[in-house]
């Protein structure tokens, strides 16, 4: 198979990120059309369109925006979520770097759709000298010829876009931190409910949506939800920008239809496992979804067939390893990373991050025994869905799976 | 108010970004401006010294308890001072499978630092940092908030120390 690019379509040309470039390629045309549509009616055509959040949890984007319409306080707010730090994924700041036009011309659409005007890009920190600079570069230029403003388009309607800068916080990818911290404080996950879209950024209602979501949304005015929808699979509408690291021939970002398989991603789009060797495991959205086996290479990459699977479609960050890897040495660096990464607010999470991370370095360093890779997936079964927030959800499910699948990588390391 | 860390053209530039920042939310909401601030301040001064923190926290009309706590919460904000040079490698699984950790040892190495040290002559400071959204060009490294290296191996990396070196940057 090859790629299907209704997103990356122009993006390996030199001024992609330029408005003269995105205007060459049909750019903004779409969401002079929306403007002359009913807000519910773009909110009916995104939810008939089956869009998923590409953000991780793959909730449907209309269903989301339905809620936030439904509330009566004003004013409302659109929160984008710019703080990619799944560790495999990186084609937000693609979105950001190469396309910013097609992004924020979703966001106008967005804003209209919402009935608000004021549009936050919470942005990750590190983003600074490629997507930020590119971005506020993007929004001076619509700016400047009246795309965002006082009267986008000359409607008559406002949106004015800023781009607020984070500063080093995976925990901040999660949509109720990245409201505490948009609102100056640190980022600890609220207790919900209230939702977002019931009681968000400053406690009014607020759709808080992906980068690469709402790069979709001109697409979907432009083809119809109909057309959009049959692009992807069953209830996964449209393409997907796949994220593809670790033992490829050709790492990179592929989009491709939602719900393609793991094999046409790896074999047929990035050439296969590099230096000929031979697949061990896939993880398939990011580094907190459960691991998949080798034999597991045919399944589908849409959320609800790895969902089915017992694993998550996540961020679409696929990280492919090859016959060399220790699983034990794999599980013990993403847990490194959760227990780095865990605000401390929870105790099973702040304790059990760390815990589980020092085992496995026991084990790896021939200190352990049997009964300890029993406590590491104890810890984990003990700690999931008993915390605010869905982080140490997932720590559990690579700690659960890494040791279900691969066990005889952990105990080659333990004395009996 | 504080006493301002800044000299006067440091103290410019940062108003200019401080009030940015502040007219990007309601009136009342001024503290969301918080993070701005820090930004601000640590683009002026390379970290975040006490004086700073006092002066962002008596600016937003803060307690100075609350900007250190949001202050120690983000890996970015530096409580303690960095090198001019401040190289952030990623390591973690993306970057680990294809030789990260071997290039914060690498680096260490060279420059006789441990993480989180700055070497003697102010240049330089080393420190292992989590996904940077590069998984594609693994490994990866981020020079302060200035620059991303990618696809580095061993011999690229100690090239770039001595350029960076030679060239006493910022």
């Amino acid at each position: 198979m090859a790629e299907t690019k209704l997103l990356s379509k122009h993006w390996d040309e030199a001024d992609s990120y330029l408005l003269s470039g995105y205007e060459r390629v049909g750019g903004y045309q779409q969401v002079k059309k929306a403007l002359q549509m009913k807000p519910e009616d773009i909110v009916a055509e995104v939810t008939k369109s089956n869009l998923r959040g590409r953000g991780g949890a793959g909730f449907p984007t209309g269903l989301k925006w339905t809620f936030v319409r439904k509330e009566k306080a004003t004013p409302k707010y659109l929160v984008i979520n710019a703080d990619e730090g799944e560790p495999g994924t990186f084609k937000d700041r693609y979105c950001l770097e190469l396309d910013p036009h097609r992004f924020i011309e979703g966001c106008v659409i967005g804003a209209w759709a919402l009935d608000c005007h004021a549009v936050y890009v919470y942005c990750r920190g590190e983003f600074q000298p490629g997507a930020i600079t590119r971005l506020k570069g993007a929004i001076a230029e619509a700016k400047a010829k009246g795309y965002l403003g006082k009267s986008v388009f000359g409607s008559g309607y406002e949106v004015e876009m800023y781009v607020h800068r984070g500063a080093g916080a995976y925990i901040c990818g999660e949509e109720s931190a990245l409201l505490e911290s948009l609102e100056g404080k640190k980022g600890y996950p609220r207790i919900k409910p209230p939702f977002p879209a019931n009681a968000g950024l400053f406690g009014k209602p607020t759709a808080v949506n992906n980068v690469e979501t709402m790069s979709n949304i001109p697409t979907i005015i432009e083809l119809g939800a109909e057309a959009y929808a049959k692009v992807g699979c069953d209830k996964n509408g449209g393409t997907r920008l796949f994220t593809v690291s670790g033992h490829v021939e050709k790492p990179g970002v592929y989009e491709a239809p939602m719900g393609t398989t793991f094999r046409e991603l790896i074999y047929d789009l990035c050439g296969g496992i590099a230096g000929g060797r031979q697949l061990k495991a896939i993880i398939p959205g990011g580094s907190s979804s459960a691991v998949l086996s080798a034999d597991q290479v045919d399944l589908k990459s849409d959320f609800d067939s790895l969902k089915a699977a017992k694993t998550m479609a996540g961020s679409g960050g696929v990280i492919v390893l090859d016959d060399t890897v220790d699983m034990a040495w794999a599980l013990y660096n993403v847990t490194k990373f959760y227990a780095h990464e865990s605000c401390g607010q929870c105790t099973p999470c702040r304790e059990g991050t760390g815990w589980a991370a020092r085992l496995l370095r026991k084990i790896l360093d021939g200190n352990g025994a049997k009964s300890d890779i029993d406590l590491v997936y104890g810890i984990a079964r003990q700690g999931e869905q008993r915390t605010i927030c869905a982080l140490f959800d997932g720590a559990a499910m690579p700690l659960k799976s890494y040791i279900e699948k691969f066990r005889g990588d952990f105990e080659k390391h333990v004395r009996n | 108010m504080a006493d301002s860390p800044f000299t006067p053209e440091q103290e410019a530039r940062f108003d200019a970004a401080f009030s940015e920042a502040v007219s990007s939310f309601p009136p009342e909401r001024s503290m969301a401006a918080l993070l701005p601030a820090l930004h601000a301040a640590q683009a002026e001064l390379g970290w975040l010294p006490n004086p700073a923190l006092l002066y962002v926290a008596s600016r937003l009309k803060l307690f100075p308890t609350r900007v250190r706590e949001v202050a120690s919460f983000y890996t970015l904000f530096h409580l303690e001072p960095v090198g001019k040079n401040h190289l952030q490698i990623c390591t973690n699984l993306s970057c680990a499978l294809r030789g990260g950790e071997d290039l914060v040892a690498r680096a260490c190495e060279r420059l006789g630092v441990k993480p989180h040290q700055v070497t003697p002559d102010g240049k330089f400071s080393v420190e292992a940092v989590s996904c940077l959204a590069s998984c594609g060009t693994a490994p990866v490294m981020q020079v302060n908030d200035r620059r991303y290296d990618e696809k580095l191996d061993p011999e690229k990396l100690l090239k770039l120390i001595a350029e960076l070196g030679a060239d006493g940057a910022r």
